[in-house]
């Protein structure tokens, strides 16, 4: 008798559509081993009843893609968007039990593969829309306010370094992306396509999803920070935008904002080797 | 075993979290999807603690996939695990079906071969998970639409061996009931009649919609008027159940589904003597699970 695990391997292998020989896409994987299994009836025979499962299976992937990128789905069309996610579908097989997490590699697909790689414009808006997808359910702590500014004293200043929180994430874009999800977000027609050079900034703030543009000194303070660097090391860096004297009120400036922003989760003090 | 009844419950949906914050309608529980709530946190996590706070809770998972052949997944057991350990669930439920192999997940409730050694290996595997959950787990029956070549007996025969085996409870799904009968040419009445009185926990409802000569269990209309029958005499045979309402497409108002659990609980009161229908002490909810 058939193993329980061949017969698993068998229906997985249908649902994929892999043993239809078929083009991409196709849910009717005739000939699968899967159906020699399976009993007909005179309502329904075998293949009929199997399709009701490979027809499901695509439709709800394809729900879950619809569902994480709205706008990217907006700007391209209901047909090349098809195209794209039964490609997705057919080569990035959910690995993971939660279908939150089934499109995550999307962005990929797009950077990597024809007609998509193309367009720089499509894999910008992909990635805007990945960014606010995970800062939606990032994981959560306790943000520091203003007030904690104050506890941190003179002479641990030098070595401080900042934990910013999991949601906070840097999109450098270099078309008008922003500004055509802006557009299709708010259901108005988007901009043509023009060039840009903006980074944008996308976090989350009483569990709701922020985003704002960066000037080149601020993301710069941000980047170097996030990356480890520690307080001195930063007004160091800041020099190539600010003159000396001014650098280290602005970088406390940028902590005071981002602390405002519900953007800091804990300070680290090196000679302490410990958050508060 | 003793048999709690909580009475009559809700799935809960990010469309009516704000209405049951700020309404704090008369539900007596909420069932969650365990998966929505496997995030690291946000909104989902936020709007859980608090409504949790108001109302006891079950979970029911989709991705267990207690039927596979792969081993199981540490991972999301562990998770579970920590959902568990925040939301202290009355009890935690998945389905008997496989969703994945090979690593691959379908996202579905794959049906299984109903043969002695499919019965060996699904309980074994549930002892594990109740063994690492430290309790015992409810296990529902599908909606399906093959039958395998494979299979040696009925469906019902399957489940009941299957929790005794694994001394787990039964989750029994009404409506799962009836499309599979009617896919499958069963009476349902047999299947009720073939699960052991005191395993079954929970009953669920919901709502299907037909595709030919099938019926498909999409979760997206009302409870219709023979799963409302076979409901009646699902609550005839086992007496007093804990009951819930599943709707995950084509979600109404609130209020709507609230109509419909009343319909529920106005049949459990015409059907069963007013004492069988005393709810359980609410300290339930302090103890570790039911087990
Ligand atoms: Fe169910």
């Amino acid at each position: 008798m058939t193993s329980l695990r061949e017969l698993q391997q068998s229906f997985m292998k249908h649902l994929h559509g892999e043993a239809s020989q078929h083009a991409e896409g196709s849910e009717h994987a005739e000939g699968s081993e899967i159906v020699q299994h399976i009993q007909s009836t005179p309502d329904a025979t075998a293949q009929r009843r199997l399709d009701i499962y490979a027809i499901g299976y695509r439709l709800r992937l394809k729900e879950a893609i619809t569902t994480d990128f709205e706008c990217l789905h907006g700007y391209i069309g209901d047909d090349l968007f098809d195209q794209l996610m039964d490609s997705y579908i057919n080569q990035y097989p959910s690995q993971h039990p939660s279908l939150r997490y089934f499109s995550q590699h999307l962005v990929e697909l797009l950077s990597t593969q024809k007609p998509f790689v193309d367009y720089p414009e499509i894999i910008e808006i992909a990635k805007i829309e990945h960014a606010f997808n995970h800062s939606f359910d990032a994981a959560d702590c306790t943000t520091l306010s203003t007030e904690d500014l104050s506890k941190i004293a003179a002479e641990s200043w030098p070595t401080l370094e900042v934990k910013f929180h999991d949601s906070v994430q840097l999109l450098h874009c270099k078309h008008n992306s922003f500004a055509i999800w802006k557009a299709i977000t708010d259901e108005n027609n988007p901009p043509d396509l023009e060039p840009d050079n903006t980074t944008w900034l996308i976090w989350r703030k009483d569990l709701i999803s922020r985003y704002r543009a960066l000037d080149d000194a601020e993301m710069y303070a941000l980047t170097r920070l996030a990356a480890g660097d520690n307080f001195s090391e930063l007004c160091e860096g800041l020099l190539d935008y600010f003159e000396e004297e001014k650098t280290p009120s602005q970088a406390v400036y940028y902590l005071q904002t981002w602390l405002n922003e519900m953007m800091v989760c804990g300070f680290l003090l090196s000679s302490k080797k410990q958050y508060f | 075993m003793t048999r709690p009844f909580l009475g009559f419950g809700l799935g809960l949906r990010t469309e009516h979290y704000q209405t049951i914050l700020d309404n704090k309608p008369d539900v007596d529980w909420f069932e969650i999807l365990s998966e929505n709530y496997m995030v690291p946190g946000g909104k989902p996590l936020d709007f859980l603690d608090k409504i949790r706070a108001d109302y006891p809770m079950v979970m029911h998972g989709v991705s267990l996939s207690i039927g596979s052949t792969d081993p199981l997944d540490k991972t999301y057991l562990k998770q579970l695990r920590q959902l568990a350990t925040r939301v202290e669930p009355y009890w935690i439920s998945d389905h008997l079906c496989w969703t994945s192999v090979n690593q691959h997940n379908s996202h579905d409730l794959l049906p299984l071969p109903y043969n002695e050694a499919t019965i060996e290996h699904v309980a074994e595997r549930i002892c594990q998970v109740q063994d690492y959950l430290g309790r015992q787990l409810l296990i529902e029956n599908l909606s399906s639409y093959v039958t395998y070549n494979e299979s040696e007996m009925s469906e019902w025969e399957f489940l009941n061996e299957i929790a005794r085996r694994a001394d787990c409870w039964v989750l029994l799904d009404i409506n799962n009931i009836f499309v599979s009968a009617h896919n499958h040419h069963f009476e349902p009445i047999d299947y009720i009649k073939g699960i052991d009185i005191d395993r079954v926990m929970q009953f669920h409802l919901a709502g299907h919609s037909y595709n030919d000569s099938m019926i498909i269990d999409t979760h997206d209309h009302d409870v219709c008027d023979p799963v409302w029958d076979l409901y009646a005499k699902a609550l005839q045979h086992f007496g007093a159940v804990s009951t819930m309402i599943e709707r995950d497409d084509n979600i109404p108002e609130f209020n709507e589904l609230h109509d419909e659990l009343k319909t529920a609980e106005k049949i459990a009161i015409d059907t069963l003597p007013a004492k069988a229908l005393t709810l359980s002490q609410p300290n339930m909810r302090e103890s570790e699970g039911v087990a």
